[in-house]
């Protein structure tokens, strides 16, 4: 019993910080199966989560800053798309600067926050599933954001399997040149994965400063856009396993947080160091087992527009 | 020069590159049910041709006719909306995804993909045609005959009416390539048009109704394949003088053993058991994909084989890639040329020291001046073209680029040298050329011969080794008459009594 009434908590701690995570690896599974590699999750991320905060504040409506951060994360990484898509630009070289212009930016405009709070979403329980024993408190006694976040995963499976752009989606990020001689636009589809990837990783920035903290403070995402980059390896580019990478590592950050506050022998430098450790460990055992290697064959390579 | 039953009419085409004609004043009518075969050389023009039909580049001059109507394929698109299929030598297919997905990518049709109405309709259309496919097959699973008929069938459901195949047999087995056939006649039973390009002379007699010889860009001659009476006939068409696919072998006494693979076995390889002569060349035939990558990866170092099962020059495999020595040993021919014996975006001087640096070095220096000497004498004595250093490797041809290979590997008096592939794709005269600078090698070194050319390896080897399944079946010599009737039921892996 004693066990149970901890591990609980520390579980659903688990769920609620894995969910920007999550947010964030499903838009970067979205931008990769397109074919584009965004190495700017953690810019899209603050800028989003920066744009949800002074929205929220200024409208009073945590809804609108949820939508403006969406807004905002696409917006960011359009300038990696227009860098790509148009300029053929280095993916590599593209993404790392949208990161580096993401946290400078959103530090400078920021500055005036920190500190300050805005409105943000409170945990609201469902009704009769959140009375299930063990399960409902762990998964259904959070904020709508988190719920939100347990129906994209289906969504974007159905998407990618069952209907016709999600098949002219992969072929871009798989075989350019066999979607250009079935007749697609294959750039029109990587400019999809590009905005809607963005659109989640604002998203998940926006979890971060209206239902994680509702605080505005500096490096607020701390990481998490490169743990998202490492996570979508980890998943095989599904979304399903997206999700337990996410929660994996929302356990991990929970225990740590909690470690802390127990007050471990153990410095909490060596704690906070955990979840890259765990970064680290996670993609050393993927890239074992390479035959289930589902990496988009054109990740990466950018396709000449058509004269 | 209209009649009834003519799908599309090219007219007077000229297209040129710089100063390069690739193609001038070819008339070319493609017939409703039949098969025309397009027959030349490498860099006849057979390919230019066939791109501006597929709307990839526009003519010079010249016009093309749908029907009676002129048209312009200025894009793809439209040559496709035209009903003008291609079927490229690689293959537009997306690895990841499942046949019936390939088939529909970039239809018109519904929000929802339905896949079971999806691969009811593949199953219906392979089956008119002969096919027999799984719809549900994730592409990278195929065979290259699979895949290509999943070519076909993109085609087929978009209800092009004429279809080029460019070389479709180069990556098929013998097998395969009769399927393939079958099937082109059904399609042509059925009223399609077929443009068939070729420079396998047996097939092209076998299968086309009429024949059409490019030579420089220009048709020289037209003829119905009921009318020619060999092979050699048309060979001498095509290349305009008489060509002896026959080369002479002069008889050379094996030495001592340069390779030995005793109980060799591994991933894809099965108690291999060979020697090899210096002065004789071995041939490993078999249907792609039977052990002989594998095999030849073992030998050359690019996989670890278990202890004691290869010895090299009479040293075993750890000892001799430690040693390593630059000349005097081994020199592998990679079917990959692009990829694997060359590195595309270096000159040809540098692709040159790639293997040999280890005569040209000076302490930490390349001494490359001097290796500009040897390389440029080289180049000469190779008839390598252009006979220029200093241009990369991806502006030579593909017979060129082979040619630059080999005289880089026999420039280092290997005494083992193992070839894989060394003609795939190189014209007759390239071909013959190749022939005889392995049989001239075979004086010094042995050679281990892969090949998935019958006639090849009847022509070159000493001896012949079937590989099926990861074994080697059986090894004979290639005087034996009645081995070598047995060779397609070895590689098909039937029990030869």
């Amino acid at each position: 019993m004693e066990i149970i009434t901890i591990i609980i908590p520390l579980l659903a701690a688990a769920v609620q910080s894995g969910t920007p995570i999550l947010y964030a690896t499903l838009g970067e599974i979205i931008t990769e199966k397109s074919g584009v590699l965004n190495l700017g999750v953690e810019g899209a991320m603050i800028i989003g989560a920066l744009a949800g905060f002074i929205v929220s504040r200024y409208t009073g409506s945590p809804v609108l800053g949820f939508f403006a951060a969406g807004i905002a994360g696409s917006f960011a990484t359009s300038i990696h798309g227009v860098v790509c898509l148009w300029f053929q630009g280095n993916q590599v070289v593209s993404g790392l600067a949208l990161t580096i212009l993401g946290a400078g930016l959103a530090n400078y405009l920021g500055t005036s926050y920190v500190g300050l709070s805005a409105p943000g979403f409170s945990p609201v329980a469902v009704p009769l599933l959140s009375s299930i024993p063990v399960l409902g408190p762990i998964f259904f006694k959070h904020d709508i954001l988190v719920y939100i976040s347990y129906c994209i995963p289906p969504v974007m499976c159905l998407f990618f399997t069952s209907t016709r752009f999600g098949l002219g989606l992969r072929a871009a990020g798989e075989y350019p040149a066999a979607a250009t001689a079935a007749g697609l636009n294959v750039l029109a589809y990587r400019w999809f994965g590009i905005l809607a990837g963005g659109f989640l990783m604002g998203l998940g920035g926006a979890y971060l400063s209206l239902a994680y903290t509702h605080l505005w403070t500096t490096n607020l995402t701390g990481g998490r856009g490169w743990i998202a980059v490492a996570l979508v390896i980890f998943a095989f580019w599904r979304p399903g396993r997206a999700v337990l990478g996410a929660y994996l590592f929302g356990s991990v950050m929970a225990l740590q947080l909690r470690l802390q506050a127990l007050g471990t022998q153990l410095p909490s430098s060596i704690l906070l160091m955990l979840p890259y450790v765990l970064t680290v460990f996670v993609l050393v055992m993927s890239s074992w087992r390479k035959k289930t290697n589902e990496e988009p064959a054109a990740l990466g390579v950018n396709v000449e527009p058509a004269d | 020069m209209s009649s009834r039953g003519s799908l599309i009419r090219l007219e007077n085409i000229s297209k040129s590159f710089g100063k390069v004609l690739a193609n001038r004043d070819v008339t070319l009518e493609i017939m409703e049910g039949k098969i025309l075969a397009l027959l030349g050389e490498n860099g006849a023009g057979k390919s230019t041709l066939m791109s501006i039909l597929a709307g990839q580049m526009l003519p010079d001059t010249g016009t093309i006719y749908l029907g009676e109507k002129p048209v312009q394929f200025s894009t793809t698109e439209k040559a496709i909306s035209a009903g003008i299929g291609m079927v490229y030598q690689h293959f537009k297919l997306v690895d990841a995804m499942t046949v019936a997905e390939n088939v529909f990518l970039g239809q018109k049709g519904g929000f929802w993909l339905k896949k079971k109405k999806m691969s009811q309709m593949v199953e219906q259309l392979a089956d008119q045609y002969g096919m027999k496919v799984d719809p549900g097959a994730r592409i990278s699973d195929l065979s290259m005959g699979e895949k290509q008929q999943v070519e076909i069938l993109k085609l087929l459901h978009r209800k092009s009416t004429v279809l080029i195949f460019d070389e479709p047999t180069a990556v098929l087995t013998p097998n395969e390539a009769e399927n393939l056939f079958a099937t082109m006649k059904i399609m042509v039973k059925k009223g399609k048009g077929i443009v068939f390009i070729s420079h396998k002379l047996e097939e092209v007699m076998t299968v086309a109704d009429n024949i059409a010889i490019l030579r420089r860009g220009e048709i020289v001659d037209r003829v119905a394949a009921s009318d020619v009476s060999s092979t050699a006939e048309l060979a001498e068409r095509m290349v305009g003088r008489e060509v002896l696919l026959q080369v002479d072998k002069e008889p050379v006494e094996p030495r001592q053993i340069v390779l030995r693979l005793k109980n060799l076995s591994g991933p894809g390889l099965k108690k291999i058991n060979l020697e090899l002569r210096q002065g004789e060349i071995l041939a490993i035939v078999g249907v792609a994909g039977n052990g002989q990558k594998p095999l030849v990866e073992a030998i050359c170092g690019l996989s670890k084989p278990p202890s004691d099962t290869v010895t090299i020059l009479g040293m075993e495999w750890r000892k001799f890639f430690r040693k390593a020595e630059w000349d005097n040993a081994l020199s592998y021919i990679p079917e990959d040329r692009q990829g694997l014996a060359t590195c595309q975006g270096l000159d040809l001087l540098d692709n040159f020291l790639l293997t040999t640096r280890g005569g040209f070095t000076k302490g930490p220096w390349l001494r490359k001046e001097v290796a500009r000497e040897k390389a440029s004498y080289l180049i000469e004595e190779f008839d390598i073209r252009p006979p220029d250093l200093d241009i990369f490797a991806w502006q030579l041809s593909g017979g060129n680029l082979q040619k630059m290979v080999l005289a880089r590997e026999f420039y280092r008096k290997p005494r083992l040298i193992v070839a894989e592939q060394p003609t795939q794709g190189l014209d007759i005269a390239a071909t013959e050329d190749v022939w005889n600078l392995l049989l001239k090698a075979r004086e010094q070194a042995g050679i281990l011969l892969v090949t998935g050319d019958l006639n090849e390896a009847f022509v070159l080897s000493d001896r012949i080794g079937v590989m099926y399944n990861g074994k080697i079946v059986e090894t004979f010599d290639t005087d034996n008459k009645e081995k070598l009737d047995q060779i397609p039921q070895m590689m098909a892996g039937l029990a030869v009594a």
